[in-house]
């Protein structure tokens, strides 16, 4: 188990940038999660914490020493591929064992069925993985990823070939079995339901670099910048350009935030004209148009209170509100009023 | 009111008039490709004065034809494919012992036996080592055929790798002009490719044919075998030096594995030509320095004075005999070329 720091890491391939300057710290056996759209740099940065790209500048450490030069084969890293990358001429145990032939492990074929016991395939093990389904194949990916007690366990969107029931059961099961061994684990995926329910602490990525690091929480309620705040949560947060005569704010902020749920109906407040009504089942999506633009709120009932064309009033909370500046940033503390115009 | 039964009466006589349509014009195609073969076996069992034997040549197609229509009109009656092949041998084999029984002799395939077949044909003035003992042939073109066979597999694979799996300077223009190299006739080089053999002191060594056609064929199997790599996952490769093996043991124990079939097509196709070949064989010598079966299948025709067809054929049969059983055992992995060279 290691301690991984990276160190402002860079990777470019040829004139674009896939990683730039990227500061990080990941702590003995914590779970971090990389989350970002495709493209961001997240696998990138995957494949040279495995060692299969070489930076092109900055340092990756393991507990404090730097790997950069240190081939992949030797870093003892496990990786589960979004392919899982299973060895086709190989048998499920064959499979499990491979990373076993490289380095003498005294007890490889007992350490063998206790992961194929921890991932639940022992009777699978004189299959082929063409013989396999999506989510028996992942497993053993995973036991063949685990049975070197590796340093650190990468795992490169290794739910998004799943269907959705079991995905919902391997999220539970790879959070269980990191935890028991203690393996640092990094999870690279553009879920962020993935991320948020899976992880200690989620970084998120945009073009590169890092925009936030925190647990899920913090970046749903206390998005650093803009781009996170668009990217996290769904719906995705109400966003209004500033200045905007119906609302009185901070000189400095360019960007009004406001998650769909923190929008309530009131007796008065922001007049608002209902466009659109999703049910979503336990709770119900509304379009509204407003002075502000077209916003969305959401409300906890199965059953839909509104309808088309009708019209009502919303308000909200002032420390709901997030303001951002012209570079995206969040300003801290800072609060947006409804002008006395918009005030009906 | 659709009258449902009347147009599948008439959907099921429309799909018989297809399918028998189909089945007389594959036959009557087919029939100018099978009769030569069917009747240099003929000529090879039959004849006896050194002419082809018309008159089992007609009872031999009528034999043929009697047991395709038993196993056609078994299997429509039965149903079972194994009684059907058993009901069309059967009869064929009746048909032949009472049509051609008496005919049957395996006189012509002396040569196999006699070392010294041109004097008993021309007595001993043209004797003198001239020409050789049919199995010195024989070896000779086993031995060109896996000599080249064994380079060709060999190089092509670990080119096809390279150029599948790594970046250089000039990759494309390297692979485009491997595709060039096959639009010139290999015909067009037979003076050139002389000299170059001559100067270089290779002339009637069997090295010669063996090192020309290795060249000739290597460009078009490498861009088959590259192919072939292309489909092989980058991941699984990944996988492997995550799991602890190196460059090298993951391409022997990985990816090579997976391209197999490749290097069984192309091993039969490369042993096929240099089987086959005449003009570099020819080309390439000046005397009688060496013999291979189609040299020794050409002078057999040529220089025997009263030319013995039945011989001829005889010989034909024993030259056809290897290709067509390696084309037997290897069927599968040839029709699955196509597969591999079309990728990528």
């Amino acid at each position: 188990m290691a301690q991984v720091t990276l160190k402002s890491l860079k990777k470019t391939w040829d004139d674009a940038v896939a990683v730039a300057d990227m500061n990080l710290t990941i702590e003995d056996g914590e779970f971090v999660a990389i989350l970002g759209p495709s493209g961001c740099g997240k696998s990138t940065t995957l494949f040279m914490l495995a060692g299969i790209y070489l930076p092109t500048g900055g340092e990756i450490l393991f507990d404090g020493t730097c790997v950069n030069e240190v081939e992949a084969r030797h870093r003892n890293v496990g990786i589960v591929f979004q392919s899982y990358a299973l060895y086709p001429n190989m048998t499920v145990l064959q499979n499990i064992l491979f990373p076993t032939r490289f380095q003498s492990l005294p007890d490889a074929a007992k350490r063998a069925g206790e992961m194929a016991e921890m991932v639940q395939i022992s009777d699978l093990l004189d299959r082929r993985p063409s013989q396999l389904s999506g989510g028996q194949q992942q497993r053993v990916a995973l036991a063949r990823a685990l049975i070197k007690r590796p340093n650190l366990l990468l795992l490169d969107e290794p739910l998004s070939n799943l269907d959705a029931t079991l995905r919902l059961t391997m999220r539970a099961e790879i959070r269980r079995i990191t935890r028991d061994l203690g393996v640092t684990t990094i999870l690279v995926t553009h879920d962020q339901l993935e991320a948020t329910t899976m992880a200690d602490r989620v970084v998120c990525m945009n073009a590169g670099r890092i925009e936030q690091v925190g647990r899920a929480e913090d970046l749903y309620l206390r998005p650093d910048t803009l781009f996170v705040a668009g990217f996290i949560g769904s719906p995705p947060m109400n966003l209004i350009p500033l200045p905007h005569p119906a609302l009185e704010a901070l000189p400095s902020a360019r960007t009004f935030g406001l998650r769909p749920e923190a929008l309530h109906p009131a007796e008065t407040g922001l007049t608002a004209q209902v466009t659109h009504v999703e049910p979503m089942g336990r709770e119900v999506l509304t379009t509204v148009q407003t002075p502000l633009g077209a916003m969305r709120f959401l409300e906890a009932t199965t059953q839909p209170r509104w309808q088309s064309g009708e019209a009502l009033h919303l308000t909200w909370a002032q420390e709901d509100a997030i303001l951002f500046d012209e570079t995206g940033a969040r300003i801290p503390n800072a609060i947006a009023r409804m002008t006395e115009q918009t005030h009906a | 009111m659709t009258d449902w039964s009347a147009l599948a009466r008439r959907s099921i006589r429309a799909r018989r008039l297809r399918l028998g349509a189909l089945s007389v014009f594959l036959a009557a195609v087919s029939i100018p490709i099978a009769v030569p073969y069917i009747w240099m076996v003929m000529i090879a069992f039959t004849s006896r004065r050194g002419m082809a034997e018309t008159g089992t040549l007609w009872p031999a197609l009528i034999v043929i034809v009697a047991g395709l229509f038993s196993y056609g009109a078994a299997l429509l009656w039965l149903r079972r494919e194994r009684l059907a092949i058993v009901a069309g041998i059967g009869v064929a084999l009746v048909l032949g012992i009472v049509l051609l029984g008496g005919d049957l002799h395996v006189q012509n395939f002396r040569f196999m036996v006699n070392a010294n077949i041109i004097e008993e044909l021309q007595g001993q003035a043209t004797a003198g080592g001239q020409f050789p003992w049919v199995w010195e042939a024989f070896a000779n073109s086993l031995i060109l055929a896996a000599t080249q066979t064994v380079i060709v597999v060999t190089v092509s694979t670990l080119a096809a790798y390279y150029l599948s799996r790594f970046s250089f300077r000039g990759r494309s223009a390297f692979l485009q002009s491997l595709l060039v190299l096959q639009a010139f006739p290999a015909i067009t080089l037979v003076i050139p490719i002389f000299l170059i053999v001559f100067w270089v002191g290779l002339l009637n060594t069997l090295y010669a044919p063996i090192l020309v056609l290795t060249a000739l064929e290597l460009p078009f199997f490498i861009f088959i075998m590259k192919g072939f790599f292309d489909a092989v996952p980058w991941d699984i490769e990944m996988s492997a030096m995550t799991d602890g093996a190196s460059r090298r043991q993951a391409f022997w124990m990985v990816v090579l594995p997976q391209v197999r079939v490749g290097m069984i097509a192309i091993g039969v196709f490369a042993f096929i030509k240099g089987w086959e070949e005449y003009v570099f064989v020819n080309g390439l010598r000046t005397g009688n320095s060496y013999w291979v079966m189609s040299t020794y299948l050409y002078y057999v025709r040529e220089d025997v004075m009263g030319v013995d067809y039945g011989m001829v054929a005889a010989v034909a049969v024993l030259y056809v005999l290897p290709a067509l059983v390696l084309y037997l055992f290897c069927q599968k992995y040839l029709t699955q070329m196509t597969l591999g060279g079309v990728k990528g």
